[in-house]
């Protein structure tokens, strides 16, 4: 388990999230291709997190900041901000799809081409 | 580096049983037809996310990743997907598959051409002892030597590893991971923490107002 490792994995659900989003019609299906694309960018953040450090850790600089050991940390904080991200586009997506669903009885991503009723 | 960061051949194992796992859950999710089926499959493969957030030694992650995803969003999704019932046809796949196919390829060979081929700044180089504690062992953190009076030095202090054994001593970052990211938002990214709140109670309101759809004012 090493960074590139790691960053495979996040590549392999990132292009899974791409296919899906492109080759799929059912809007549902669509924003759980998505769902899945914010994931593997968490992943990634995550695992830089784990794996590399700051520039004011690595340059042996004296005394160290406690703000650099922090910043460490700043992967885990971008997940923070994305998992949120991320919730609020699902609640809204969805919402949207009701919306749609009410206004036309389809949830087909060809058939919402049209934002007029 | 310390020992505490190396990974051990079970932890190996467990992270490339659960990258399969989350893998596989994602493949079933784009290509199954039911889309019951496929937000049940959705949410395993966030649940394995979760594990491989747990095995990155980011347990704060990990927890909101199950509280979040496969707790909220999941139910959200198999609310919509029972709610709006319309899936005698299922979800059907689009014409362009081949060039949905041929995109993804492409996107996964360009990020892991990079992945590989740029020189990440590793962990391992971060020698200092004091560093080193500050990420994975006990450390205290105390104001710079000459600065007493300043009151606005509170961002800048200092880290120093603790003696063995020593009391009131906190762990690394990367251990602590929680305490850390708490410290984090309300100081390095306070900004953004706040403008999320904002986003959240916006996406909310939004969220409603769509929902509640558009009627016509007269009654």
């Amino acid at each position: 388990m090493t960074l590139e490792n790691v960053l495979l994995v996040s590549a392999a659900l990132f292009a899974i999230g791409i296919y899906g989003v492109m080759s799929r019609r059912n809007i549902i299906t669509v924003l759980m291709s998505i769902e899945l694309m914010f994931n593997a960018v968490v992943i990634a953040a995550i695992a830089f997190s784990r794996f590399t450090a700051p520039a004011g850790l690595v340059d042996g600089a004296t005394p160290v900041q406690a703000a650099s050991v922090r910043l460490a940390l700043t992967g885990h904080a971008f997940a923070v901000f994305i998992i949120a991200v991320a919730a609020a586009e699902v609640a809204l997506g969805l919402a949207i799809v009701f919306a749609l669903y009410r206004a036309r009885e389809t949830t087909e991503i060809t058939d919402a081409a049209v934002m007029k009723n | 580096m310390s020992e505490t960061l190396a990974v051990s051949p079970v932890t190996e194992a467990l992270f490339w049983l659960f990258s399969a796992l989350a893998i596989g859950g994602a493949v079933l999710v784009v290509t199954v037809r039911d889309v019951f089926k496929a937000a049940v499959f959705l949410a395993g493969s966030f649940i394995a996310v979760a594990a491989i957030y747990f095995i990155l030694q980011a347990e704060f992650i990990g927890v909101v990743q199950i509280l979040v995803y496969a707790g909220a969003v999941s139910i959200l999704i198999a609310f919509a997907v029972m709610i709006i019932a319309d899936v005698p046809g299922g979800s059907r796949p689009a014409k362009g598959r081949i060039l949905a196919a041929a995109a993804a390829g492409l996107m996964f060979a360009a990020l892991a051409f990079t992945a590989y081929n740029t020189g990440w700044t590793d962990i391992e180089q971060v020698t200092d002892e004091n560093a080193v504690a500050g990420l994975t062992g006990a450390y205290y953190e105390e104001e710079p030597a000459g600065s007493e009076d300043d009151s606005e030095s509170a961002g800048a202090r200092v880290i120093r590893a603790a003696e063995e054994g020593s009391e009131g001593a906190r762990a690394g970052a990367l251990i602590d991971s929680t305490g850390t990211i708490g410290t984090l938002l309300i100081r390095e990214f306070v900004l953004p923490f706040e403008i999320l709140g904002l986003l959240l109670t916006a996406a909310l309101i939004g969220g409603l107002a769509v929902m509640r759809g558009v009627r016509t004012t007269d009654k």
